[in-house]
């Protein structure tokens, strides 16, 4: 039997990225909240280091290793076996991934919410690509738009503004959707390879533009500004110029007295009355099992951990899973076309572009290709992609890269080639807009069980889609023009297919006002469970051209304020 | 066999207390690390990386550079599943430069070496599970040795840093340490600070 707990107002699992933005408007209000969390804290002094085999790869920034006990199986349709993936590249923490992303705070655009009906009204009903489940959000980029505002001064975000309430800046992004107010900070510098880069896009007539992150370009809330050593890739940030949830929605939510963190907790099954309604977790700590009440729950425990826990969880009044009386749960899962996809380029430079130091996070953006921006007439593709060109780059990686056909991979021959252009290779990051298809879904695997005898997530891709391929491979193109332009003597390009098991992965507890389609509604809440609220990248309808995190905070932040707003009508 | 240990994870307080009882000699002996591999497959491995990365004009080899000190306590380690893999390769590639050339892969001249290797980077020598897939592991293992901090072993006198002109960690980064076509004097420190272990 399950040790009993104090009763709490709202039980949140898991304080990454979602969860530890939505405990702060919470205990605001002055909800009582038990912070739920698989992994602990994580010190800034002893555990971060600029070391890239403990960071890069042996993916030792982390405090337990939960998701790497529980990697989900992926298959391309139903007809394969699914095996089980390579690493997670997820972590577990008080902070949870947040602590090691590259913190990319973008917004999505208007464009992105409106998909649909943008396209139709654009393009006509045939433009929507066969097979995909593509809905409209419940609701619009300016719905969002306080909320994006509220996590970008919360966190802290560096970047320039490109629409200042309808003013454009080409100093910013000026294909972004108006923005209420500035960044709270300028945004981080970029390096001499990134300027030139940057140079080089206008050259081409194109609007470049330093990319939005929460990293602190300058001392804010106390915070140091990035030192830009190079390791912040994987790797915690030992100055914490990182707006990890660690650092800064968390501490700021335990000021209040109303979090109570119970750490090394994994919550293993959420638990619904007969009526319908979630009255708490059931947690293991120490092998032991304890239950968690609650009046309300946030479920925020990465995309597929999301959707496992729901399914896992069955009961009278959900005989196939919490919340899946729809049979929605786990239905359109994507995971984004970008590098994890093969939607990824790298060119040789004849001279050193010393990208050693400096963070993902430094860049040249350049947006002209990405979600609407550009009339998509003949192209064969709606959506787009943006590219973004960075600095950071390791000894083993740079030394281990692949040689565009130049070298050998190995031998004297391969010692002189590296050692002329280890520093002299650039990377970029593209990430194409997806959508979700009838085939992409998640539910549990039949054979392949986590060390507690659960059944591991199964991912079913559904394969490569035509219309992102195409999105991905015309943005190659231009990748190509814009490092040619810059000097490039050499590109390779990514072989673009179907990622597995990546840090950008969406759907599975779908937004939607329609419950036959969706499982939560415009609020972030169960359709069928009224005080289960999910948050992540499980609610996302669509992609974006562009990281997901911001987007995830500042939902998480809007379900937990209404929550909080409508306690009465809620619980 | 033992479990690997570093001598620096044997306390003081273990070291004094176990004094009383056996001579210091005896106990340092303990303390020597076991290495992971046979000796045979040792030896075969350490005749591998030093053709993956030779040394010559442009300096240090793998050898020099102590990536076999690291690939050994990297299988100790945290690396241990790794190394029936690593073993059973080593093994058939020993069968097949016996097949091919009538001796061990060790034994062979740095021609035949490198000719074995060849066919074993394209996926080519037959005997092994894999064996475009063993060489991939036996580079990872040599670029993590010859590229990684000093901390772990290998990276002897920063050999592998300095051949591809990595600058080394740097606590705090400025503009000028990145613009472009800029020669760094290189930062010759491990990012662990003092604490390396052999």
């Amino acid at each position: 039997m399950p040790v009993n707990l104090k009763p709490v107002d709202v039980a949140v699992v898991g304080l990454g990225a979602a969860g530890g933005v939505a405990v702060l408007p919470l205990v605001r209000a002055g909800l009582k909240v038990a912070g739920i969390e698989a992994g602990t804290w994580m010190d800034p002094h002893k555990d971060f280091h600029p070391d890239e085999i403990h960071n890069n790869r042996r993916h030792g920034v982390t405090t337990v290793p939960k998701v790497q006990r529980e990697i989900p199986t992926v298959r391309a349709n139903p007809a394969e076996t699914a095996r089980q993936g390579a690493a997670s590249p997820m972590m577990n923490a008080i902070g949870g991934t947040s602590i090691h992303y590259w913190a990319q705070s973008w917004r999505l655009k208007p464009w992105d919410f409106q998909a649909r009906s943008e396209t139709i009204r654009r393009y006509g009903a045939g433009a929507i690509p066969q097979g995909s489940t593509l809905e409209d959000w419940p609701l619009t980029y300016q719905d969002l738009e306080p909320f994006y505002d509220t996590i970008e001064h919360e966190v802290g975000v560096s970047g320039k503004a490109g629409n200042l309430q309808g003013q454009i800046d080409p100093r910013g992004n000026i294909f972004e959707g108006p923005r209420s107010r500035e960044y709270p900070m300028p945004p981080l510098r970029g390096s001499g390879f990134t300027d030139h880069m940057a140079e080089t896009a206008k050259k081409l007539g194109w609007h470049p533009f330093a990319p939005p992150a929460a990293i602190n370009s300058q001392t804010y809330q106390g915070r140091s500004g990035c030192v830009y050593h190079g390791y912040c890739s994987a790797g915690g940030c030992h100055v914490s110029a990182k707006g990890s949830t660690a650092v800064t929605t968390i501490p700021a939510a335990l000021k209040t007295k109303n979090l109570t963190i119970f750490d090394n907790a994994q919550v293993t099954r959420i638990v619904a009355g007969n009526d319908g309604k979630v009255t708490g977790v059931l947690y293991l700590r120490n092998g032991k099992e304890y239950f968690q009440p609650a009046k309300a729950v946030l479920l925020g425990s990465y995309v597929f951990e999301n959707s496992r826990l729901l399914l896992l969880s069955k009961s009278k009044a959900y005989p196939r899973g919490l919340s899946n009386n729809h049979g929605q749960v786990g239905r359109h899962y994507f995971a984004h076309y970008d590098s994890w996809a093969g939607n990824s380029m790298k060119a040789l430079f004849p001279f050193d572009i010393n990208i050693w130091y400096g963070l993902p996070a430094q860049g040249a953006c350049v947006d002209d290709f990405a979600d609407d921006s550009f009339d998509h007439a003949g192209l064969g593709f709606i959506g787009g992609t943006s590219m973004h060109v960075y600095t950071e780059v390791h000894p083993i990686a740079a030394a281990e890269a692949d040689r565009f056909g130049k070298a050998p991979a190995w031998g004297s021959g391969w010692k002189k080639y590296v050692r002329e252009n280890a520093s002299r290779v650039a990377q970029c990051y593209l990430q194409t807009s997806t959508l979700p298809y009838e085939s992409g879904y998640l539910d549990l695997d039949d054979q392949v069980r986590d060390p507690l005898g659960d059944p591991v997530c199964r991912v079913t891709t559904g394969g490569a889609k035509e219309n992102e391929v195409r999105a991905g491979r015309y943005a190659q193109t231009k990748m190509e023009q814009w490092f040619r332009e810059a000097g490039a003597i050499s590109v390779s390009k990514g072989n673009i297919t179907v990622a597995g098991v990546t840090t950008h992965t969406y759907g599975g507890t779908r937004m939607g006002d329609n419950p036959e389609t969706n499982v939560t509604d415009k609020w972030g809440f169960s359709h069928e469970a009224p005080n289960l609220g999910l948050i992540g990248g499980s609610v996302f309808g669509t992609s974006g051209a562009r990281n997901p995190t911001l987007t995830i905070q500042a939902l998480a932040w809007r379900t937990a304020e209404h929550l909080a707003k409508n306690w009465k009508s809620i619980v | 066999m033992l479990p690997h240990t570093e001598p620096s994870e044997i306390s003081r307080r273990a070291l004094l207390s176990a004094t009383a009882f056996v001579p210091l000699s005896a106990l340092l002996a303990t303390a020597q690390p076991t290495p992971a591999l046979p000796a045979a497959q040792t030896k075969a491995l350490s005749a591998f990386v030093d053709r993956l990365i030779p040394v010559d004009e442009l300096g240090p080899g793998a050898l020099d550079a102590g990536v076999m000190n690291y690939i050994d306590r990297a299988l100790a380690g945290v690396y241990a599943n790794r190394k029936a893999g690593l073993l059973e390769g080593l093994e058939a590639l020993d069968a097949y430069s016996q097949r091919e050339n009538g001796s061990v892969f060790s034994d062979l001249t740095v021609p035949q070496r490198d000719a074995v290797i060849t066919a074993v980077e394209a996926g080519a020598a037959a005997g092994f599970v894999n064996s475009a897939g063993f060489f991939a592991a036996v580079r990872s293992l040599t670029m993590e040795g010859m590229f990684g901090d000093p901390f772990y072993g290998g990276n002897r006198n920063f050999a592998g840093w300095d051949l591809i002109r990595y600058p080394g960690p740097r606590l705090a980064v400025g503009p000028p340490e990145q613009a472009m076509k800029v020669e760094l004097k290189p930062v010759r420190i491990s990012a662990r600070g003092g604490e390396h272990a052999r």
